[in-house]
């Protein structure tokens, strides 16, 4: 089980990653993380709705009430442009902090 | 959904009123859209309820994830505010100690019986320089620990 605070930084990312595939709502993000890391990594749900409401008022999401099955409303969020930048700036960042972290800590042979 | 609404009242009752309302509504509608999604697939009202509350966590996850920046400007003007306070004391004791020696040399310059009242004054800056430094080490030391 991975601690969350290794993965805090990077939620913003995951959490604009997810609905970047498609417009979510709120537990649908978190039940995705979930079942994606085979509950490897669980993230406390109140953690994970305050980043969605900061994401929300930095304007890199926007939300909309939609529906569901059986006329349900839901809070759908989609990613704005925006929010599309910010992404790929911080997919970039991921994957320099990667390669200098493998150079680091990969046994040298 | 009232014990939803009520556990998220209850959860966030600590945060500033300006934002309280707008944060209740949305993390009340989040979880309650949880509720009814558990409960599609097949747990009852109760269950439900039971186990949004319990994988929700506390208000500090909430604000877990929040920037430290506000904290940080706290720290600055309290060590400002501690100063503020050392340097009150320190003028209040002398005007204090200043009218002390006045009127103990205009009325009885024979007896000096200023010393023991000054004393007594000088407690009160003495008082605060204490509080002053250790309020000084302990924010210095969470400076060392980060």
């Amino acid at each position: 089980m991975i601690h969350s605070d290794l993965i805090r930084g990077h939620l913003e990312s995951v959490i604009l990653k997810l609905i970047l595939e498609q417009d979510r709502y709120g537990y649908e993000i978190a039940n995705c993380i979930k079942e994606r890391t085979d509950d490897r990594f669980s993230i406390k749900e109140a953690t994970l709705y305050s980043i969605v409401n900061r994401l929300e008022k930095r304007s890199l999401i926007e939300s909309y009430i939609g529906e569901k099955t059986h006329g349900k409303k839901r809070r759908y969020y989609k990613i704005t442009t925006l929010g599309r930048a910010y992404f790929e700036t911080k997919k970039e960042e991921w994957q320099e902090l990667r390669e200098i972290l493998d150079t680091l800590l990969e046994e040298t042979s | 959904m009232k014990r939803i609404r009520n556990f998220v009242k209850n959860t966030f009752k600590d945060v500033p009123k300006e934002t309280r309302a707008e944060l209740i509504e949305q993390v009340t509608q989040t979880l309650v859209e949880k509720v009814e999604d558990l409960q599609e697939h097949g747990l009852t009202l109760d269950e439900a309820v039971n186990k949004t509350v319990i994988e929700f966590g506390t208000a500090e996850d909430y604000f877990a994830s929040l920037d430290k920046a506000p904290n940080f400007f706290g720290r600055i003007k309290s060590i400002r505010q501690y100063r503020n306070d050392l340097l009150f004391s320190i003028f209040g004791a002398l005007i204090i100690i200043g009218m002390l020696v006045f009127s103990n040399l205009y009325y009885t310059p024979d007896l000096i019986w200023f010393v023991l009242p000054a004393l007594a004054v000088l407690w009160w800056p003495l008082a605060v320089l204490y509080h002053f430094l250790n309020k000084k080490d302990k924010l210095e030391g969470d400076d060392e620990d980060e």
